[in-house]
């Protein structure tokens, strides 16, 4: 009997071996191919689909901002970020009133070949195709997330959405705000001025898609991808990767103008030249932070956030670690453009007439812990709504009540009627039930509990989240909020009382004053008039406290010595186009990996 | 026993329409307003109300019950909130991913796991058998993302041996990326599954047709193979069976952890973003697994042991 066992264990031994040597010899094929490729790899998130309109999420911008297109976009390179034409031939030229935007569009730009098209050839894009994907953007039939880049702004839009809500039939009746007197010019009557237009016109739900597409694919339009943008899908497997190859008839080139220290790390050397300069650009889905890491430092993938639990590992000192950096591995550091925040609900009536409470509160919380336990040190502390790098932030504003000081805010408290939190009814914070958020919570409960606050940490479901904050029903909760565009009025409407819930006020924050300046900015062009009305928002804020602001957060990107050109910023979504592999120089540094 | 396979069949209707009513009842009344969530965060309430006619909410509930079965009938679960994906194709796409881990990975284990509690069955009592059941008690104890984090650290980063994660759509060339998550799938259930099935064939080692068979002068090795493996079947059929719709439902943390597109990562990422249609589609088709595969069960016993009846 022990021989039947040898002999079996034998077979099965043999085949193993059989079927390793197989997958070894297959694994080094394919790594040896992937070294000499011209290709650039990046881990990310799960992709949720490819239709501008369809889909909000970043990871999703950062593979359509690739495929399609949009009427402008920011210098890659310059700081603060400056808005330039892409699609569009020059920058719009604007009426007096700031209500006429007339767009010239650049000529000889093809959408990729697809079988939509007649004979499978991409068509010359036109100002038709603008007008088309605006309007599948406002369709009230797909309810777009994006769709209040346009709501309220433009010319007859309301009319025309109500139409078309009766009978989709009325989709094909003009909008009176998007007009196109040739296939070269697009004219876009605003109902009211609104100079952030030329930033919702980078943003990748305006991209132009062809109306042939959509007829072909209809809500399959996720999986397809028919743009006119520096690379072309080659294919896609969901929840796994995909793979684009270069668009070789790209309209774009290298910029020619960087920022402060761009010439002296090579960032100019391609000015001028033809992107994009990869062949293939391949972005891994992948969730867990492990292979994202083990990836980068193997070599696999070319760019890398760092994930939370390996910041140690990889950064020292606000740099990068000294065996990465011996291995040619390099650190780029970017603002988040963002905010986080406590947001109270100011319809409330603890909160509402107590703004003492609000100090006390603002007082109590240690944002320093915040940004060491929960951001790895990658943020700063908020002085205002305002964050770094917009035009109207002060870097020597400081306001005093955000302050970590548990005495003072012991003092507010006792002002706010509730010594040492004596008949202050226990405070109910809510949180979705992810462990972080829970954590954050329980820090929260932490900094309150100096002052004699109890606090009730309520953790919900993410429906019962947005429930409850459209339904105003909640007390203080953790928020943040990422820049759609560079432009302090997109952190300011978030006090905005028109913007209250459902929209982004969930704080319900409502101020005569400050609604009057955020109005009369909305008039006034971009300057140093428009700054002073930011700044003058910005105080009220500060006096008000609606919102403590907490903490900008700061992006760090890892990338390796054969990748030129990279520069991170989270609003540059199409950013991967500018980069460039050296592909001798990968094999020769892999070695050391 | 078609008589028996029939019943059991008709008696899943009511059983599967109660898991549709709890299902239903759960997502739709108990979890607060689902159109809510489709809508967006910031959708007005004209929007909501648009989302409500898109996705049949704003019938009454009995409708929307109706609706819900009606989609189950057709394998038409409409589209993803998250992703706007057609759900029947994304559990499609998934299932092939899955079963291509855990269905040799899982037979792996079976097979392996019944060679070695032969093994030790035949050295009962000896120095071996107390050892391998040590070594497996141990094994058990250990998390599986122990085994994930560190055999993906090792083998795949450290020696280099395997990719690190990732996934091709060809059949052969997926083998290259699927061979680490199978070893350490057979890894973590190895020793659990030995020590199960080392008690079903000591239970059997001690029974009386052991005893008289040895008595009449048959050999160790025919004894193991011929009447106890055969007795030990139906305990075998039946955790081979009942593990199939888990099977093909996939592994959600070898799945994540090396990029494989199977239903467990789809599963786990439609709970992370409340993604309602997509868990009601797989709640339902779990239960309609289970019970399938239970019944798969009872027949398997009746053609491994005649003396069985189903009734």
């Amino acid at each position: 009997m022990k021989r039947v066992f040898c002999s079996s264990n034998l077979k099965v031994g043999f085949a193993g071996a059989f079927f390793l040597s197989i997958a070894l010899s297959l694994i080094s094929c394919t790594s040896k191919k992937n070294n000499l490729a011209n290709e650039l790899r990046i881990a990310s998130a799960n992709l949720k689909g490819l239709d501008p309109v369809a889909t909000g999420d970043e990871t999703s911008s950062n593979v359509i901002a690739l495929l399609y297109d949009t009427l402008f976009q920011y210098q890659y390179l310059k700081r603060p970020l400056t808005i330039e034409p892409n699609l569009a031939d020059g920058m719009p030229q604007v009426s007096k009133d700031g209500l006429v935007h007339t767009i010239k569009i650049k000529k000889g730009i093809f959408f990729s070949d697809d079988a939509s098209f007649s004979g499978g050839k991409g068509r010359e894009l036109v100002s038709q195709d603008f007008v088309y994907s605006w309007k599948r953007l406002c369709d009230p039939r797909l309810a777009s997330e994006g769709f209040w880049l346009f709501d309220g702004k433009v010319e007859g839009l309301d009319d025309w959405r109500k139409a078309v809500q009766k009978d989709g039939k009325n989709f094909d009746a003009p909008v009176p705000g998007f007009q196109t007197p040739d296939s070269s010019t697009i004219v876009i009557k605003l109902s009211r001025p609104f100079y952030q237009l030329h930033n919702i016109l980078a943003m990748v739900y305006t991209a132009p898609v062809p109306k042939e597409a959509v007829d072909k694919y209809g809500k399959e339009m996720v999986n397809h991808a028919v743009g006119t943008g520096p690379f072309r899908l080659e294919s896609w497997t969901r929840n796994s990767q995909i793979s684009l190859v270069k668009n070789p008839h790209y309209h774009g080139v290298y910029p020619s103008v960087g920022d402060t220290g761009d010439a002296e790390k090579g960032r100019l050397a391609m000015a001028g030249q033809k992107i994009p300069f990869v062949d293939r650009l391949i972005f891994y889905e992948i969730v867990e932070d492990q292979p994202i890491w083990l990836k980068f430092l193997k070599g696999d993938t070319d760019i890398t956030a760092i994930p939370k639990d390996n910041f140690d590992a990889a950064i020292k000192n606000k740099d990068v670690a000294p065996d990465l950096a011996a291995k040619g591995v390099k650190l780029d550091r970017a603002p988040g453009y963002d905010l986080t925040y406590t947001s109270f609900n100011m319809l409330d009536p603890l909160f509402k007439n107590n703004v003492n409470l609000r100090y006390a509160v603002a007082q109590a919380q240690d944002t320093k812990t915040t940004i060491e336990k929960f951001q790895n040190g990658r943020g700063i502390e908020a002085q205002s709504i305002i964050p770094p790098e917009l035009e109207s932030y002060d870097p020597n504003f400081k306001n005093a009540r955000l302050e970590f000081k548990v005495e003072k805010a012991k003092e507010y408290l006792a002002i706010a009627g509730y010594p040492g939190g004596k008949g202050l009814p226990e405070l109910e914070y809510m949180v979705t039930n992810s462990s972080t958020a829970r954590q954050g919570a329980e820090l929260f409960q932490t900094d309150l509990g100096r002052l004699g606050i109890k606090v009730k940490i309520s953790a919900v479901s993410w429906p019962q989240f947005l429930e409850r904050l459209r339904d105003r029903k909640f007390q203080v909760t953790g928020a943040a909020w990422v820049a759609d565009y560079p432009d302090a009025e997109n952190f300011l409407a978030l006090l905005y009382s028109k913007n209250a819930s459902p929209g982004p006020n969930n704080s319900n924050f409502s101020n005569p004053e400050f609604d009057k300046l955020f109005e009369q900015a909305a008039r006034t062009p971009p300057g140093p008039a428009r700054n002073a009305l930011y700044q003058k928002m910005r105080d009220i804020s500060a006096e008000q406290l609606p919102i403590i602001p907490s903490t900008h957060r700061e992006g760090y990107s890892l990338y390796h010595g054969w990748v030129t050109n990279y520069k991170a910023n989270s609003v540059i979504v199409d950013r991967f186009k500018y980069v460039q592999i050296d592909v001798p120089k990968r094999t020769q540094l892999k070695e050391k990996l | 026993m078609l008589k028996y396979v029939l019943k059991r069949l008709l008696y899943m209707i009511p059983i599967l329409l109660g898991v549709t009513l709890i299902t239903f009842l759960l997502f739709n009344v108990v979890g607060g307003d689902p159109a809510l969530q489709a809508a967006g965060r910031y959708a007005t309430p004209e929007q909501v109300q648009l989302v409500k006619a898109e996705l049949g909410l704003d019938r009454g509930l009995p409708a929307q019950y109706l609706f819900f079965v009606k989609q189950i009938v057709s394998f038409d679960f409409g589209r993803s909130w998250s992703t706007k994906q057609t759900i029947s194709k994304m559990i499609m796409d998934g299932v092939g991913a899955s079963l291509s881990l855990t269905i040799p990975a899982f037979f792996l284990t079976v097979f392996l796991s019944i060679s070695i509690a032969l093994l030790i069955a035949y050295f009962r009592g000896t120095f071996v058998d107390r050892a391998i059941f040590v070594i497996c008690l141990a094994a058990i104890s250990l998390s599986s993302l122990v085994y994930i984090l560190y055999m993906q650290y090792y083998f795949s980063f450290q020696l280099g041996l395997f990719p690190i994660s990732g996934w091709s759509p060809d059949w052969l060339e997926r083998w290259e990326y699927l061979t680490l998550p199978i070893f350490i799938f057979v890894s973590i259930s190895l020793g659990g599954s030995v020590i199960f099935y080392r008690t079903i064939f000591m239970d059997e080692i001690f029974q009386d047709y052991v005893r008289t068979a040895r008595a009449k002068g048959l050999s160790h090795t025919a004894v193991l193979f011929k009447h106890i493996l055969r007795n030990a079947l139906i305990p075998i059929i039946t955790i081979v069976v009942i593990e199939m719709p888990a099977l093909i439902l996939g592994s959600l943390l070898l799945e994540s952890y090396f990029g494989i597109p199977g239903l467990g990562g789809m599963i786990f990422q439609a709970l992370q973003s409340a993604d309602f249609p997509v868990i009601k589609a797989m709640t339902f088709i779990s239960a309609f697994l289970y019970m399938i595969f239970q019944l798969i069960s009872d027949v398997l016993y009746v053609v491994v042991d005649p003396k069985v009846q189903l009734k």
